[in-house]
């Protein structure tokens, strides 16, 4: 269930930490945007920038302390089972049951997340193909390199077949081919219509796979819209260089002053 | 909460608990084996350590001399079977060689002090020896055999001399009758045996499921991964709880189904083959014992799951756990040297203690439901009471995300009004 075409929407989400050493801490600061399916709508920013709080609202691990966040429709405060059931969630921090089997993890995760029991069995070996994983889909997680690891755990984020795609920094310990091979399936899921926030600070990933990029700084975002287009607005060619410039400018003329949502509106 | 997810998070758990060695050690192959072993080991070394005592020679030394009329009483000392007589020893001599452990014990004969004296040629032994070795406790309790039976012989002698049959000598004494059956005396062993191993058993299945399914799942960052699916809190902590619990009722049921199999051959070695004793439970003590172990699981699940969950690693899961495990052995252990008590309002108001009496109350046939009900009622409450607290925890989600890095009781200290905090906006 989309709105107006927009399988998330987030407007105005704030998050508000409380820090022994720095008091109260905004990680995340009125962020707004929306992500439309088959797109790849990548969160470019420093460590500690306010990502992966974001991607927590948004998977209902957080709650906000102020704004909006749905996903296929659904609130994230008031229906989170229901946002869960909608998204898959991969992260570094969310790793598989060492003692089970990748045939088990498939089945559980797909049956957790309501898939449909008729259907369990051929979408289990229907994944298990796909990702290769015959020859150890019955070998424990805890036996596999990290490479069959990381296929496994794609699957098992995608095995109840969610609309809606959270990938938080999915190449962070992963070496290149592994991470080439993760980029690959990013893009054949968004080619299936998947709706995929990528997070990410490696500047080469979100150049080459993300339809539109919001770069986000301190909690706020600093700038939203296609490749082309922040290039276009910054006279900058790298991506890099175009994450250097909004967050130079943003620390010494504060972010407020950019006036950083009509930017990104501007910004197609 | 959702009773479907709830099933099948309650059935994911279980099985990744039966391919952990630690688990399955400690739940399962411990509670069959290890008690039951260890009691028998424990049994056969004692009878083993009495053997051994028994064979060792006592070395007596004399002091002084013994009336003439009887002198027997040291050919009967020298006639018994493992004592060495050392005679020619001065006082001194004697005590150094006892404390160096070379002599066990040094007799003196000496005139009555009190009572007796009229009679001519009596005499009393005084015994030095050391009451911190064992050969010198067998030393005397060997010369007091000797002593005793010398009185006893000689006393026949002298009423018979004065015209006393021994039929004659037999007055005012105690004659007793044992109306305990074997039964009983198998269930007061049992009785004692049975509510202190049950409840340690249901803690020590509890404790390694408790820490493994919250410190581990930390450890392991697969608690954030069950975060992320559609299943509720509510049914993610019911899941694990119940888990947990199940581990350690199966963890008592378990050990004490092998200690009820295996008790005739655990006591063999104390009872040999003269004592007449037969264990067999009464049939309404095994509901009894069923729900028991039912509510201590329930009991300590819930407390060593909520201590364990504020650990970041499994380490720190034990150390958190381990004060609620030796809590739960505390009173069954107290209790199980006090065999005349039985189950009281007092006691049925002690969690854990309430349930080891009443189950030990069962075993003996003894059911004071009034105090059983009590017990149970207020063991539930109490996880009750748990669980409400579980659910408040639940609400802070540093807590949940597990970057909140104190204990329980900091925990306790700073958020449950003993102390104001602005931390609950995390």
């Amino acid at each position: 269930m989309t709105t107006n075409g927009r399988t998330v929407f987030v407007e105005d989400l704030r998050k508000t930490f409380y820090d022994e050493s720095r008091g109260e801490v905004k990680a995340v600061d009125g962020v707004t945007f929306s992500c439309h399916p088959g797109e790849v709508f990548g969160l470019l920013g420093a460590n500690g920038a306010g990502k992966t709080t974001t991607l927590r609202m948004l998977s209902t691990v957080l709650k906000p302390t102020g704004g909006t966040a749905s996903v296929m429709g659904h609130d994230v405060v008031r229906e989170p089972e229901s946002v869960r059931e909608s998204l898959g969630f991969y992260s570094a921090s969310t790793a598989l049951f060492p003692r089970l089997t990748g045939r088990e993890t498939l089945r559980f995760f797909a049956r957790i997340n309501h898939y449909p029991v008729e259907g369990l069995a051929e979408r289990v070996e229907a994944l298990i193909s796909r990702f290769g994983i015959q020859e150890y889909a019955n070998a424990r997680i805890e036996k596999l390199s990290t490479g069959m690891k990381q296929k496994v755990s794609i699957a098992r984020t995608i095995a109840h077949d969610p609309p809606v795609l959270i990938f938080d920094e999915p190449t962070v310990g992963l070496d290149v081919l592994n991470a080439l091979e993760m980029v690959k399936v990013i893009r054949e899921l968004r080619d299936e219509g998947k709706t995929i926030i990528f997070s990410s600070h490696i500047m080469s990933e979100v150049e080459k796979l993300c339809d539109r990029i919001a770069i986000i700084h301190r909690g706020r975002l600093l700038a939203l819209g296609t490749l082309e287009s922040l290039r276009e607005a910054t006279g900058e060619h790298y991506l890099e260089d175009v994450f250097v410039h909004y967050v130079t400018r943003a620390e010494g003329l504060e972010v407020a002053a950019i006036g950083a949502t009509g930017e990104l509106e501007e910004a197609p | 909460m959702n009773a479907r997810d709830i099933w099948i998070l309650y059935r994911m758990e279980i099985r990744s608990a039966f391919r952990e060695r630690s688990i399955v050690v400690n739940s399962i192959l411990m509670p069959i084996f290890l008690y039951p072993v260890l009691l028998w080991v424990t049994f056969s070394a004692m009878t083993f350590i009495q053997g051994l005592n028994e064979q060792f020679t006592s070395r007596v030394a004399l002091v002084g001399d013994l009336p003439s009329e009887h002198r027997a009483i040291l050919d009967s000392l020298e006639a018994r079977d493992k004592v060495q007589v050392i005679r020619g020893l001065g006082r001194d001599e004697a005590v150094s060689l006892i404390r160096a452990g070379e002599l066990d014990v040094l007799l003196s004969f000496l005139p009555p002090d009190s009572g007796g004296a009229s009679l001519p040629g009596n005499f009393r032994v005084q015994a030095l020896y050391d009451r911190s070795e064992a050969r010198g406790q067998n030393a005397v309790a060997r010369v007091r055999e000797v002593v005793d039976d010398y009185r006893t012989r000689w006393i026949g002698q002298e009423a018979e001399a004065r015209g006393m049959t021994e039929q004659d000598r037999r007055l005012f004494w105690v004659a007793d009758e044992d109306i305990s059956t074997e039964t009983d005396l198998g269930n007061r062993v049992l009785g004692l045996l049975i509510p202190l191993f049950l409840t340690i058993m249901v803690a020590l299945g509890c404790f390694f499921p408790a820490v493994d399914t919250t410190a581990g799942e930390r450890e392991r960052s697969t608690w954030e991964t069950l975060m992320t699916t559609s299943a509720s809190r509510g049914s993610l902590v019911t899941a694990k709880y119940l888990y947990v619990a199940t581990m350690g009722v199966s963890a008592g049921i378990l050990n004490v189904v092998a200690i009820v199999v295996s008790i005739g051959a655990v006591m063999a070695p104390i009872l040999g083959e003269t004592e007449g004793i037969n264990f067999r439970l009464p049939l309404l003590a095994i509901p009894v014992m069923f729900v028991g172990a039912m509510v201590l699981a329930l009991l300590l699940s819930a407390g060593m799951v909520i201590l364990a969950s504020f650990a970041r690693t499994f380490k720190d899961g034990q150390a958190m756990v381990q004060p609620v495990y030796f809590a739960a052995i505390v009173f069954p252990l107290l209790l199980g040297q006090q065999t005349d008590i039985t189950l009281s309002p007092g006691i049925a108001a002690v969690p854990v203690a309430n349930v080891a009496m009443m189950i030990r109350d069962a075993i003996n046939g003894v059911f004071l439901w009034p105090y059983m009900v009590e017990s149970l009622v207020l063991d539930l409450l109490l996880v009750y009471l748990c669980l409400r607290l579980a659910r408040f925890i639940l609400r802070f989600e540093d807590f949940l995300i597990g970057s909140y890095s104190g204990s329980f009781w900091r925990f306790a200290r700073e958020r449950m009004g003993f102390r104001s905090s602005k931390k609950d906006l995390a």
